[in-house]
C-alpha cells in the first residue's frame, strides 16, 4: 500500500486541461452551418418570397373561398391534395433510411440519415398544411378532431379521412422525435464549440448532454425502439392515405394494390428527393469524403427497385381492369391513357418506369450529374401519378352524364409553387442551424477504423 | 473527495480500464464517449438499459387507449354509419396501431431522458470539451489516499494524461 501523498501535491496537480486540437470531423461537419454565402442568402430570399405570395394566394383565396381553386363538377379533390399525397410521400425517405436501414445495420446510412430525416419533418410539415388550405374554412378544420364538445358529438372514426388525421399527426410527432434524438449528441458536439447565441440555443437543446455510458446506454436503446416502432409506421402513413382513395367506391380507386402501391411510390419519391438535396449540398458544402459516389450509388439501387415495383404496379392496374370486366373500370383506364389526361399518363409512365432503367448500368448509378436530372424527372413523375389517379378517377366516374373536366386554376398553381419554395426555405434554415451530417454516427466509424486498423466489417 | 480524469484515445482501453476499476472496488467512476460504443457502455454497468420499460408501457397505454376511445366516442352519440356496428373493431384497430406508435415513441423519449438523467442544469467538472472531439474519458471519485493507485492504474492502462480535476 502506498502511502497517500501530502496534501500540497495534490493541489500542485490541480490544473485546467489543456486545449488540444479538435477533431476533423467535428471541423469539416460544423463548418457547414458557419457564415452565409450571397448565394445562400438569395436562394433563401426567392425561396422566402415564393411561400409569401403563396401565404398571398391563400389569404386571398379564404376570403373568396374555394371558388377561385379550379374546381369543377365533378372533380372536388384538385391539386391540393395531389400536392398533398406528393409531399406525404416524399416524407417516407427519412424514416425509411432512419428506422428500416438502421435495424438492417446498413451502416452507409449514417451520411444521409440526418438529413432524410430533416426533410421528412419538413415534408409533414409542408403536406399538413394543404390539408387546411383544402378545406377552405380553415378556421373550421379542428373539427376534424375529437375533441369534447357542447354538441356531445364526436367525430366519425370510420372515415379514411380521420384515419389520415391520425396517421399524419403521428408521423409528424414521432419523425420529429426520431431527429430530435438523433439531434441530441451533435447538439452537444456544437455546444462545446459555439459561442453567442448559439451557445445558449444547443446549450438548452442538447439538454447537458455529456456523453455519460447510462446516457448513450438509454440513446442507444432509445433508437432501436424508435426505429421499430416508425418502421412499421411509416408502412402504415402512406397505405392509410391510400385508402383515403381505395375506401371509396370511383373507378381506379377501388382496388386492393393501393397500400403497397403508394408505399412503394412514397419511398420512390423520397429517395428521389434526397438525391436532388443533397447532390447540390454536398458540392456546395464540400462533403465529398462524408457523402460519397457510393453513397448515391447505394440509392439508385433503391430507386431501381421501387421503380419496378410501381412500374409493376401500373401494369397490374391496368391488367385487373381488364381482367375484371368491369366496364366503368375499363373506360376509366381507357380514359387514362388515351383521353383528355394523357399527358399527364405519359409523363408519369415515362418519369417513373421508363427513365429510371438507365440504372441498371454501373456508369449512371455513378455519375451524379446523371443521377441528379434522374431524380428531378422522378420528382416530377411522381407528382404526376397523384394527379393521374385523383384527377382521372373522379372525372370519369360511372355515369358519362356526370364526366367532367378539371384544370387547375392560377392560384393552385401559385399555393403549389409556394410549397416547393416552403420546403427549401425550412431546408436551408436547417443547414445554418443543425448538423446536416450526423457527426456522432460518423466518428463512431471513424474511431472503430482507427482502434481496429480497417474497416468495420 | 478527489476527482480524477483520465483521458483516452480508443474505446476498448476504456472499457478495459472501467473493468479494472471496478475490479478494485473504485465504482463511483463516469465515462465521456464522443461516440456510442457498447464495450464502454456495459463495462460501467452490464444491465440492459431501462427503457425498454418505458416503450412497453407506452405502446399498452396507447393500444388501450385507441380502443377505448373510439369505442366509448362511437356509442356515446349513436349515429349509424354505412349500417355497421357502433363498436366496429377493424376500423377502430388503424386509430388504436396509430396511438400505440404515438405513445410508444412518446414514453421512449421520457425513457431517454429519466434514465439519462437529462436535463442536466450544469456539466460536470471533469467535462471537457475534448470528449466531443474524439477522445475518451474516465472520471474516478476517491479517497485522497487512492489517487496515487488510481493514477498508476490509469496510465498502465493507456491513458494519454490523467488530470486531478477535484481535490
Amino acid at each position: 500500500m502506498t502511502p497517500p501523498p501530502p496534501a500540497e501535491s495534490i493541489a500542485a496537480r490541480l490544473r485546467p486541461l489543456p486545449v488540444q486540437s479538435d477533431s476533423r470531423i467535428n471541423r469539416d461537419l460544423l463548418s457547414v452551418m458557419q457564415g452565409a454565402s450571397a448565394g445562400y442568402c438569395l436562394l433563401l430570399a426567392i425561396a422566402g418570397g415564393f411561400v409569401g405570395l403563396a401565404g398571398a394566394i391563400w389569404i386571398w383565396q379564404v376570403y373568396q373561398g374555394l371558388g377561385i381553386a379550379g374546381y369543377a363538377h365533378p372533380v372536388f379533390w384538385g391539386a391540393y391534395i395531389v400536392t398533398f399525397v406528393f409531399w406525404v410521400g416524399i416524407a417516407h425517405a427519412g424514416t425509411l433510411i432512419s428506422a428500416i436501414l438502421y435495424l438492417f445495420r446498413a451502416k452507409w446510412r449514417n451520411a444521409i440519415n440526418r438529413s432524410a430525416e430533416a426533410m421528412t419533418v419538413v415534408a409533414v410539415l409542408t403536406a399538413a398544411q394543404f390539408l387546411g388550405i383544402h378545406v377552405g374554412r380553415i378556421w373550421k378544420s379542428y373539427f376534424i378532431l375529437p375533441y369534447p364538445n357542447q354538441r356531445g358529438l364526436w367525430v366519425n372514426f370510420k372515415s379514411p379521412l380521420l384515419w389520415d388525421t391520425f396517421a399524419i399527426s403521428t408521423y409528424l410527432t414521432i419523425s420529429t422525435v426520431f431527429l430530435y434524438v438523433g439531434l441530441i449528441p451533435d447538439l452537444a458536439i456544437a455546444r462545446d464549440r459555439a459561442s453567442g447565441w448559439r451557445k445558449l440555443l444547443y446549450g438548452a437543446l442538447s439538454l447537458g448532454w455529456q456523453g455519460t455510458s447510462s446516457q448513450w446506454k438509454s440513446h442507444n436503446r432509445t433508437v432501436l425502439h424508435l426505429s421499430g416502432l416508425a418502421t412499421p409506421l411509416v408502412l402504415s402513413v402512406h397505405s392509410v392515405v391510400s385508402w383515403d382513395f381505395a375506401m371509396a367506391l370511383v373507378p381506379g380507386w377501388h382496388a386492393t394494390i393501393f397500400g403497397p402501391y403508394f408505399v412503394a411510390g412514397a419511398i420512390f419519391s423520397g429517395f428521389a428527393m434526397v438525391l436532388t438535396v443533397m447532390i447540390p449540398v454536398r458540392r456546395i458544402f464540400g462533403l465529398e469524403e462524408y457523402i460519397t459516389d457510393y453513397h448515391f450509388e447505394n440509392m439508385a439501387r433503391f430507386l431501381l427497385l421501387t421503380s419496378t415495383i410501381v412500374g409493376y404496379a401500373y401494369a397490374s392496374e391496368y391488367f385487373m381492369a381488364w381482367y375484371s370486366g368491369v366496364e366503368a373500370e375499363q373506360t376509366s383506364f381507357f380514359k387514362r391513357a388515351f383521353g383528355s389526361y394523357w399527358i399527364s399518363t405519359w409523363v408519369m409512365i415515362l418519369c417513373n418506369t421508363a427513365f429510371p432503367q438507365i440504372l441498371w448500368f454501373k456508369r449512371a448509378r455513378t455519375h451524379v450529374p446523371t443521377l441528379f436530372v434522374l431524380s428531378v424527372l422522378i420528382n416530377v413523375g411522381m407528382w404526376f401519378e397523384r394527379y393521374v389517379i385523383i384527377i382521372t378517377g373522379l372525372s370519369r366516374e360511372y355515369n358519362p352524364a356526370t364526366w367532367g373536366i378539371y384544370t387547375p386554376s392560377w392560384p393552385e398553381l401559385g399555393i403549389v409553387a409556394g410549397s416547393f419554395a416552403f420546403f427549401a426555405m425550412l431546408f436551408l434554415i436547417f443547414l445554418k442551424i443543425f448538423p446536416v451530417i450526423a457527426i456522432a454516427e460518423v466518428k463512431e466509424l471513424a474511431i472503430h477504423e482507427k482502434a481496429h486498423g480497417g474497416g468495420a466489417h | 473527495m478527489p476527482l480524477l480524469l483520465g483521458v483516452f484515445e480508443r474505446p476498448d482501453q476504456v472499457a478495459e480500464a472501467v473493468q479494472r476499476l471496478r475490479g478494485r472496488g473504485y465504482g463511483d467512476l463516469e465515462t465521456y464517449s464522443p461516440a456510442p460504443f457498447a464495450e464502454v457502455d456495459d463495462a460501467v454497468d452490464e444491465k440492459p438499459s431501462g427503457v425498454r420499460l418505458y416503450t412497453l408501457i407506452g405502446g399498452l397505454l396507447g393500444v388501450v387507449t385507441g380502443y377505448a376511445m373510439t369505442i366509448w366516442m362511437a356509442n356515446d352519440w349513436q349515429i349509424v354509419v354505412g349500417w355497421k356496428p357502433f363498436s366496429s373493431i377493424p376500423p377502430y384497430t388503424i386509430i388504436a396501431f396509430e396511438l400505440t406508435i404515438l405513445f410508444g415513441g412518446l414514453a421512449t423519449l421520457l425513457g431517454l431522458i429519466v434514465k439519462g438523467r437529462l436535463p442536466r442544469m450544469a456539466l460536470d467538472r471533469s467535462y471537457s470539451a475534448r470528449f466531443s472531439g474524439e477522445e475518451f474519458g474516465i472520471a474516478v471519485r476517491c479517497s485522497e489516499r487512492d489517487v496515487p493507485e488510481i493514477d498508476a492504474l490509469l496510465r498502465e492502462n493507456h491513458a494519454i494524461e490523467v488530470d486531478l480535476v477535484e481535490s
